[in-house]
């Protein structure tokens, strides 16, 4: 028995090291210079990334690229801020904007970069750029943006008389008037479980709602960031959310299984990311449409997605992600990844692309999210972020299900979070 | 047993002498050493590194990892979503633990009598241990949908109100409860079935012939032969009910409805990887730690003072 | 000696193929479900059967992700593991109840006490030293971590503690060191116990996910329940393949309980010491 036992012991110990030295990198020739890039990107979008990384990787000899896809945006994150940790980071990666690179570390600003002439930087829309900032700095260059968009069952909205392409609602009080008769005369499907609508991202969805009504969410007050969403504005658009849930129009707690809902012709109305436009389109077993969201009391959106940021500490490997970054963000190409897969162009010169005003004619769908570009915008992005993001989460969850009035859960997100960032 | 031997067997000199007990010592030590080895590596090293971050305020997204005390744990002490976690992780445990152990044991006993078809039966109760839990949580996702799933509208069938299983404070916890289970509840029977088998048919045919009832021989025999493996799966069973995390963060993100599925697991995932609180997360995790420890004292004195009282 | 089936208890037959149904209809589920189109999946009331029987969708699988790879990786981790570890457990559970040494019941709260570490505790740790030893990203930094468990010790501890003592003795008087004394009365003893904690500690190491996800950050070492995880992310409205995908990866576990199933069941004879 310990004769076999040693044998698998020596047998382990071979493969580890053959294997392993197969997975260990080559040391870097200066005439070549190797980058690791993660992209949290899957389906569409990692395909539209990755064939145009590679073909920036044909083009240009003196750079190798080693793509890597590392998961949804969550598992990217922790993936970073280990491999961080322990000096394994990649040296470029798209993932979702956050606190956790965005200048957490102090010192990934791209500023320098961005002055490039090449870059254009006033092509791109001012509200996409602060997206990509950290404590005033540009830390990040914003790639897979996405704002939210009303989605709606045409099927059931024609079984129930309204016709939203014709009669769009432009505040959310009329969205609300529209989604109760919606209720009443859509249910085509006679199911119990049938709602006007709700949105898949609440804690996305409330951040936009809170700039329309003027309310900047956080602001930063000397050293820190202090949270203004329990102002007055917060608390109004707070009470609203409680009167869709009142109203009947959207069922509490069940934002998670909001796209399920839809899909299934059980729902709607739905607020959902505008990159869904790519997945849903023609499977769906009903007809599906598309309008731009309402406003409060003027338009903003909150912006979602993904960026690019360079992780490298090494001179020329930042160099050489930055003309990465270059290629990816050239007009036609970014461009041509947010056509494909329902992501926002980020440049205004995009608007003059023929591929982008045949799409339009050929695929209304997608005009919608180019149609709100104009207002896009981002609240300032600080190091407790994603915690803000969980209390928002809680907090809707307790206006919902009626455990705390609208005040008192804005009150205590806010007081949690203070304590969070002390 | 040693000192019935030592007594009367004229042998004692072989097997008790000086040279007998280096022996075995020069055995333990070889046969040992991985295992110290690993324990050295994989246990000791990592949780004393988690002892000292809980010390400090090591944060993930900032690479921070200043001294700062007790600050840690007077946070987890007074912040309220600890204390949900902690009841959370009580009531599931002692729900879990006590149906997992005594239904997987019925269940054994009627795997061992005399039924047909013992292999598929086993196959049966064993496959849902085998299914990866990613799927079978998206799986039972789909059952609880309360709209479009099979359960409510089984409910519905039965004229029985539906439910909301997993999106409600009340029921979500169940609902996890249930699955879990289900999962898990196979390895319980394997484990008692194994430990059935092991009681010599001898001693049963013995006992009928001597005009023991079923139950008789249920009580006097083979539950008492049973109970080193009983408290074992009692032990398992504590620990891995502490563990349950991966079907929480599919079925139910984000700790649930109003935080009612958050586990200490989920608590300390949260503040590590959602938050960054990296110091906060080890002082929770030397907590849950803790707990445990003194759960499986409690239930080694407990069976101790058990199998004295047998003898 | 098998026990006569004359008898049949159908009271209790009854109730357990009760209790299979339940146990296995979200299995059957998973298999009809692989087998549908999206509108069957989206179907309300719920449809059991599939519309038209799409077997493309096993093909789908190895399109959205390299399925076969992962496979590939699983069965190596898993087989090694095992190996590994069923050799760290034998020895440990063998010396712990046999052998009488100075510390031994100190070694054992030790032993012990690791159970109660849960995995996501000693995560960073754990990670920073593997990635100091440059094996992040390689078979070796999946494996060895996880080649320790105190539950198989456990498990073969109270399995090997039902040797009677006789059996050892007369192996001593025999002339038998140590070492024989575990290959030849141990072993052969319990190879039942032995092949439940084989079986069991397969099974764990084909479904680890929290240490393979955090060490293995390309494709090529990525393991299948991984692999699972990304094609849900990959496919979130095509449930269907993920079925398929399931079936895929339940299949190998379920072959190896079949196999050992017969051991796990074999009664060990107590009478007669075997020479």
């Amino acid at each position: 028995m310990k004769k076999v036992i040693a044998v698998f012991l020596v047998l382990l110990i071979i493969t580890s090291i053959v294997f392993a030295k197969g997975a260990a990198e080559t040391t870097a020739r200066p005439e070549v210079v190797k980058l690791q890039v993660w992209y949290a990107l899957s389906g569409t979008s990692g395909e539209s990334f990755k064939s145009k990384a590679e073909a920036f990787d044909i083009a240009r000899p003196d750079i190798e690229l080693e793509l890597t896809y590392s998961g949804k945006y969550a598992d990217t994150a922790t993936k970073v801020s280990a491999a961080l940790l322990s000096g394994d980071a990649p040296d470029v990666a798209v993932m979702a904007a956050g606190q956790l690179y965005t200048g957490g570390r102090g010192d990934f600003s791209m500023e320098e970069f961005a002055k490039d002439p090449e870059f254009n930087i006033s092509d791109v829309y001012p509200g996409m750029l602060e997206y990509g900032k950290f404590d005033g700095r540009l830390a990040a260059v914003p790639f897979g943006i996405s704002t939210q968009v009303l989605y709606y069952n045409k099927t059931i909205c024609n079984a129930a008389g309204i016709d939203l392409e014709k009669n769009p609602p432009k505040t959310w009080e009329e969205l609300l008037t529209l989604a109760k008769i919606a209720v009443e005369k859509g249910n085509i499907n006679k199911s119990s479980d049938f709602y006007g609508f709700d949105t898949s991202d609440g804690v996305w969805l409330i951040k936009s709602m809170f700039s329309q009504n003027g309310n900047p969410v956080v602001k930063k007050a000397g050293d820190t960031v202090v949270p203004v969403f329990n102002e007055a504005s917060g608390v109004e658009v707070a009470t609203f959310w409680k009167k869709m849930i009142d109203s009947g129009i959207m069922p509490a707690g069940q934002h998670n299984n909001a796209e399920k809902k839809f899909l299934a012709g059980n729902l709607a109305i739905i607020a959902a990311s505008s990159n869904r436009i790519s997945r849903w389109q023609g499977n769906t077993s009903f007809e599906l449409g598309a309008i731009p969201m309402p406003k409060f009391s003027q338009n903003a959106l909150a912006l979602g997605g993904n960026v690019m940021v360079i992780l490298s500490e090494d001179q020329f490997k930042k160099e050489a992600g930055w003309e990465l970054v270059k290629h990816m963000l050239k007009e036609e190409n970014q461009t041509d990844f947010a056509l494909s897969t329902g992501y926002l162009p980020i440049r205004k010169s995009s608007q003059q692309n023929p591929k982008v005003q045949e799409l339009f004619i050929s695929n209304p769908l997608y005009k919608i999210a180019f149609e709100q570009l104009d207002y896009t915008w981002a609240y300032l992005h600080f190091s407790e972020m994603g915690t803000m993001d969980a209390m928002f989460w809680y907090a809707l969850d307790e206006i919902e299900k009626a455990v705390l009035s609208p005040k008192a859960a804005l009150d205590k997100a806010a007081a949690s979070l203070i304590k969070e960032m002390e | 047993m040693k000192r019935m031997i030592k007594s009367n067997n004229p042998y004692r000199k072989i097997l008790f002498g000086k040279e007998y007990e280096t022996a075995q010592l020069r055995a333990a030590v070889v046969l040992l050493i991985p295992s110290f080895l690993a324990i050295l590596v994989l246990f000791i090293l990592p949780v004393v590194q988690v002892v000292l971050y809980s010390f400090t305020n090591y944060n993930l997204t900032t690479g921070v990892k200043d001294f700062n005390g007790l600050t840690n744990y007077k946070f987890i002490l007074t912040d309220n979503q600890f204390h949900k976690a902690l009841r959370n992780t009580f009531v599931f445990a002692t729900g879990k633990l006590v149906i997992d152990t005594s239904l997987a044991l019925i269940i054994a006993l009627m795997l061992d009598a005399r039924v047909p078809f013992k292999r598929y039966l086993r196959g049966a109760f064993f496959a849902p241990v085998v299914v990866p839990v990613v799927a079978s949580s998206l799986i039972w996702i789909w059952f609880y949908d309360p709209g479009i799933g099979p359960f409510n509208q089984i409910l519905e069938a039965l004229s029985l109100p539906k439910s909301q299983w997993l999106y409600h404070e009340n029921t979500a916890l169940l609902s996890i409860l249930i699955f879990s289970i289900w999962k898990g509840i196979g390895y319980n029977i394997i484990l008692f079935l194994a430990g059935l088998q092991n009681i010599p048919d001898s001693y049963i045919q013995a006992a009928e012939v001597d005009g023991a009832t079923g139950w008789q021989v249920l009580f006097k025999i083979k539950l008492p032969l049973l109970r080193p493996i009983i408290s074992f799966v009692v032990m398992i069973g504590i620990i891995n009910t502490f563990k349950v995390f991966a079907e929480i963060n599919v079925m139910t993100p984000k700790g649930g409805p109003l935080y009612s599925t958050a586990l200490m697991v989920v608590y300390i995932y949260e503040q590590a990887f959602t938050k960054g609180k990296m110091g906060r997360a080890c002082a929770a995790a030397i907590a849950l730690f803790i707990i445990i420890f003194i759960l499986t004292m409690i239930q080694n004195k407990l069976d101790t003072k058990k199998s004295i009282s047998l003898e | 000696m098998k026990k006569k089936l004359h008898k049949v208890n159908k009271p209790v037959l009854l109730v357990l193929l009760l209790g299979s149904l339940l146990m296995i209809f979200p299995f059957v589920w998973v298999v009809l479900s692989s087998f549908k189109t999206v509108a069957d999946v989206y179907a309300y009331p719920p449809k059991w059967l599939p519309s038209s029987w799409k077997f493309s969708n096993y093909a789908t699988v190895f399109e959205m992700i390299p399925f076969a790879r992962y496979y590939v990786n699983s069965i190596y981790t898993s087989v090694m593991q095992t190996a590994l570890q069923l050799g760290i457990s034998v020895t440990a559970a063998y010396a712990l109840v046999v052998l009488d040494f100075p510390g031994k019941k100190i070694l054992f709260s030790v032993v012990r006490s690791t159970m109660f570490v849960p995995t996501i505790v000693i995560l960073i740790p754990m990670y920073l030293m593997v990635s100091k030893v440059h094996l992040i990203d390689t078979y070796a930094g999946i494996i060895l971590p996880q080649i320790f468990t105190a539950f198989t010790i456990f498990l073969l501890v109270s399995f090997f503690r039902s040797i009677p003592h006789d059996l050892y003795d007369s192996a001593k008087l025999d002339g038998c060191g140590y070492y024989r004394i575990l290959s030849h009365v141990v072993i052969p003893n319990a190879s039942s116990a032995i092949s439940t904690a084989m079986l069991f500690s397969f099974l764990g190491h084909w479904k680890s996910y929290t240490w393979p996800l955090i060490v293995t950050n390309k494709q090529q070492y990525r393991t299948l329940p991984i692999g699972m995880k990304y094609l849900v992310q990959e496919s979130s409205s095509e449930y269907q393949v993920m079925m398929a995908a399931s079936v895929m990866a339940i299949l190998p576990v379920l072959i190896v309980f079949m196999i050992f199933e017969k051991q796990l069941v074999k009664s060990i004879t107590l009478t007669g010491l075997k020479a």
